[in-house]
């Protein structure tokens, strides 16, 4: 478990051709989390989930602000489940899980989490023989495999059928509770964030935050229990809310 | 989900008896090619050309088996082979850094374009003839000719396959704190791969005719000066014969060899098998 | 890179930098580094002879300019025995390429026999049919252009095979349920899949056939561009070898960077998902040229 500070975090991406605009995909975002947590960020396409993750991950740099990840003081070890599965096509999954691993018992638990995904046999299988949801169970797998303090997950379900996305989300609850896990989960399915989450985090068009609500609900949940109802219900209002506040500030800029 | 099993089973399980069908044509496949050829062959010799202009099949063979059984073949063959492979190395040597610099900058992009551009449509002979002026007939001749051939396919292909790397890939090493080292053999060097194997197979078809033909015009052993001998001794079998023996070589190395080894090195490309 | 256009250079010397970097000067650049490798070749080999010499000589026999007793113009007079004898070859080559891909790729049985010896065509070197056609016919313009369309044509048949197969079996099929006529199946269906196929052996057979009619010329011609090569080089004059290797050279790429790959870019036009493919065709790359 790992404590993630993000502080007045900014990333604006410079405008490619002349005469277009520079793109601010995150804006004054602070936020802190930390402990046996699992956030959720919601938003509309394009409001900058992605790119939050990648600075939290490295991958990109922020333009301003800073973002740190500790663990006890020390660097905290990341998991990162993209949106869509990134196994190198030709390495098989075995061997795509021992590419990011490293120290003793390497391949037992490769291993052992291929079977927590259900793939305990396609170890020797490379990634085009497998179907694509599969394939993002593979991501999973590497992401749990590597035994993070802060586990980064990019809509890990939104590419998949609902069915097989029902029960990885099942899955994904069980080891979350078990494993203990520090999750900044992004997403822009209410449903899917009310039932896996304790804390969620809306952004706004812009890359602002506009609301960071608790959800104090039992583990297990399900998609149908009442209350996740009821919880779905009061984010789609605060959703709501922002789409109205976002509309009267497009209508004042167009005024002006 | 439902259509996995299935092609998994068309795959893995495939009935032995299409296995065995399949390679039985194959064999069929050859049997009737290579007769069509010989057919072709001892018709035109038989009925337009005449044994003279053009000797049977029959006479080719005996002539072939005589250069092997003498130790002639041996004899020529390998410093040829030897001259293959050493112009084939400095190709990759240089080739390789080149596509490297073509692939990761514009401005080297910009400098060499030109030159790789203009390789592909010179014609064979100029390699030859200037590799003769330039070196005489020292070894030089044809090992340089192989490698300024090759150098221009395997760069283009080299470049070609540093734009296909998948730049996610590398955002996920870099997630998972791989280092540049580790980065280099799991990602870019396998995106590279098929690319740089497509341009040395493609410029190894090319570049051991130039080696013929260089050769020919200026060396004092290998197939090609036989060739060249064999020409101004007016044997038109002698000629047929060596350049048969080489040619069906060549073909050998290139179906059985190059083709095996690209199938089987990228086998994850399942998408590209038959 | 983004700040380089919406930000104006601050400094001349910015500017200067920024103009080092552009590709123009890479080209520049390149072209000079061609020279000076030229010009140090020359000083390391001294029968190589250094651009400034091989230049001018080009210059007198392209324009005909009097200088030191050499015979003026043999610039044209010598292209204009050479190229009656390259179309000659191409058009055979083309015709006869032409008609046996379609007899291999239109029939399995002709398939089979034959398709293996279309291969070995390919294969063979174009010296071959040089000194063949030499020993067969003596000197002169017939053995030249059975070279040039002996080393031509297989690949021109290659190519048409391979593009009357990529016609998709199926929708071979769904036209003779719908009893579409046979004149409107060649037009819509044959046509539009085999021209870029036609296009790309055509461009082949250009490129070969040019190397085949020098290499014809060289060993079985008293005149000709190939013949001109050869007899500075039995001269011991590589300053004009060299400049008759130049003309040779700047004719084949000017045709086909200037004729032949832009009209083969319009002919794969079509082809969305194998534009990639055609690009690397047109960047002289292709799987005919090793016949497999
Ligand atoms: N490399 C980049 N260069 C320029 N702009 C970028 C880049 N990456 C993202 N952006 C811009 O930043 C904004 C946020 O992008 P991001 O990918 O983070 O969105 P997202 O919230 O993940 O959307 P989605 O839900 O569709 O995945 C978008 O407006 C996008 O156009
Ligand atoms: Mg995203």
């Amino acid at each position: 478990m790992a404590t993630l500070r993000v502080e007045h975090l900014n990333k604006t991406f410079p405008a490619i051709e002349r005469g277009s605009d520079a793109t601010t995909a995150i804006d004054d975002l602070s936020f802190e989390i930390g402990g046996h947590v699992f956030v959720s960020v919601v938003g509309p396409s394009g409001c900058g989930k992605s790119t939050l993750l990648n600075i939290v991950s490295g991958i990109e740099t922020a333009t301003h602000g800073s973002v740190s990840v500790s663990e006890d003081g020390s660097p905290a070890r990341l998991g990162y489940v993209f949106q869509e599965p990134r196994l190198l096509p030709w390495r098989t999954v075995m061997q795509n899980m021992l590419y990011v691993l490293e120290g003793e018992d390497v391949p037992d638990r490769a291993r052992d989490y291929l079977r927590m995904v259900g793939l305990d046999d396609a170890g020797g299988k490379f990634p085009a023989q497998l179907s694509g949801g599969m394939q993002q169970r593979v991501g999973i797998a590497r992401a749990f495999a590597v035994e993070p303090d802060l586990l980064l997950m990019d809509e890990p379900f939104s590419h998949l059928d609902a069915i097989t996305a029902r029960s990885l989300r099942e899955q994904l609850q069980g080891i979350w509770t078990e494993a203990k896990k520090t999750v900044l989960f992004v997403t822009h399915d209410i449903a899917e964030a009310v039932q896996l989450s304790n804390r969620v985090l809306i952004l706004a068009p812009g890359g602002r935050l506009f609301a960071d609500l608790p959800i104090e609900l039992p583990y297990p949940r399900k998609a149908s229990d009442t209350e996740v109802a009821m919880a779905q219900a009061e984010l789609l209002r605060r959703f709501e809310e922002m789409q109205e506040e976002t509309d009267a500030a497009r209508a004042t800029d167009v005024a002006s | 989900m439902s259509s996995v099993p299935v092609a998994r089973a068309s795959r893995g399980g495939r009935p032995p008896s299409l296995v065995t069908r399949r390679r039985v044509r194959g064999i069929a496949g050859l049997v009737i090619g290579v007769g069509g050829f010989l057919l072709v062959w001892t018709l035109l010799s038989a009925l337009i050309f005449g044994p003279f202009t053009l000797p049977p099949p029959s006479r080719i063979g005996s002539v072939m088996w005589e250069i092997v059984r003498s130790g002639q073949f041996i004899h020529h063959f390998v410093p040829t082979i030897l001259r293959l492979a050493y112009g084939f190395g400095l190709a990759l040597l240089i080739g390789f850094p080149v596509g490297y610099l073509m692939g990761t900058s514009r401005w080297w992009r910009a400098f060499f374009h030109d030159m790789t551009i203009v390789a592909g449509s010179i014609p064979g002979i100029t390699y030859a003839v200037l590799a003769l002026v330039v070196f005489g007939i020292k070894i030089l001749g044809p090992i340089l000719s192989v490698g300024l051939v090759s150098m221009p396919y395997v760069a283009i292909n080299v470049a070609e396959g540093l734009d296909s790397v998948d730049h996610r890939l590398v955002q996920m090493s870099d997630a998972y704190g791989r280092r540049r080292a580790s980065i280099v053999r799991n990602v870019l060097i396998p995106s590279v791969a098929p690319f740089a194997f497509a341009g040395v197979r493609l410029s190894f078809a090319l570049a051991w005719k130039v080696e013929q033909l260089t050769e020919v015009f200026g060396s004092s052993s290998g197939v090609g000066f036989q060739i060249r001998h064999e020409f101004e001794d007016f044997s038109i079998p002698g000629m047929l014969a060596w350049v048969l023996l080489f040619v069906i070589f060549m073909i050998l190395v290139e179906r059985f060899v190059l083709a095996k080894l690209e199938r089987y090195l990228f086998r994850w490309r399942l998408e590209d098998r038959p | 890179m983004s700040q380089a256009t919406t930000v104006a250079p601050a400094s001349p010397i910015a500017g200067v930098g920024r103009l080092l970097r552009s590709p123009l000067t890479a080209r520049i650049a390149s072209y000079l580094f061609l020279l000076v490798a030229w010009q140090l070749l020359s000083l390391y080999e001294d029968r190589f002879p250094p651009p400034a010499d091989v230049f001018g000589f080009l210059w007198i026999e392209v324009t005909g300019g009097s200088h030191g007793g050499i015979v003026r113009g043999e610039f044209l007079e010598h292209f204009a025995a050479t190229l009656p004898r390259f179309t000659l070859g191409i058009a055979i080559s083309m015709v006869l390429g032409i008609v046996s891909g379609v007899v291999i790729g239109g029939s399995k049985i002709a398939e089979a026999l034959l398709k293996d010896t279309l291969l070995m065509l390919v294969a063979l070197p174009a010296i071959i049919w040089a000194f063949l056609t030499q020993m067969w016919l003596g000197l002169g313009d017939t053995a030249v252009v059975i070279t040039t369309f002996l080393s031509a044509f297989p690949f021109v048949a290659v190519n048409v095979v391979q593009g009357i197969q990529a016609v998709p079996r199926d929708l071979r099929r769904m036209s003779g349920a719908f009893h579409v006529s046979s004149y409107r199946r060649v037009r819509h269906l044959l046509l539009p899949a085999v021209t870029g196929y036609l296009f790309a052996g055509f461009r082949f057979a250009v490129i070969i056939g040019w190397n085949a009619v020098l290499l014809g010329e060289w060993f079985s011609s008293s005149e000709g561009v190939g013949y001109q090569a050869r007899y500075w080089y039995d001269a011991n004059r590589y300053k004009g070898f060299v400049a008759w290797v130049i003309l040779f050279i700047g004719f084949i790429v000017l045709i086909d960077r200037v004729a032949l790959v832009p009209l083969q870019r319009r002919a794969f036009r079509w082809r969305d998902t194998q534009v990639k493919q055609a690009q690397r065709r047109v960047e002289g790359i292709d799987v005919a040229v090793t016949g497999a």
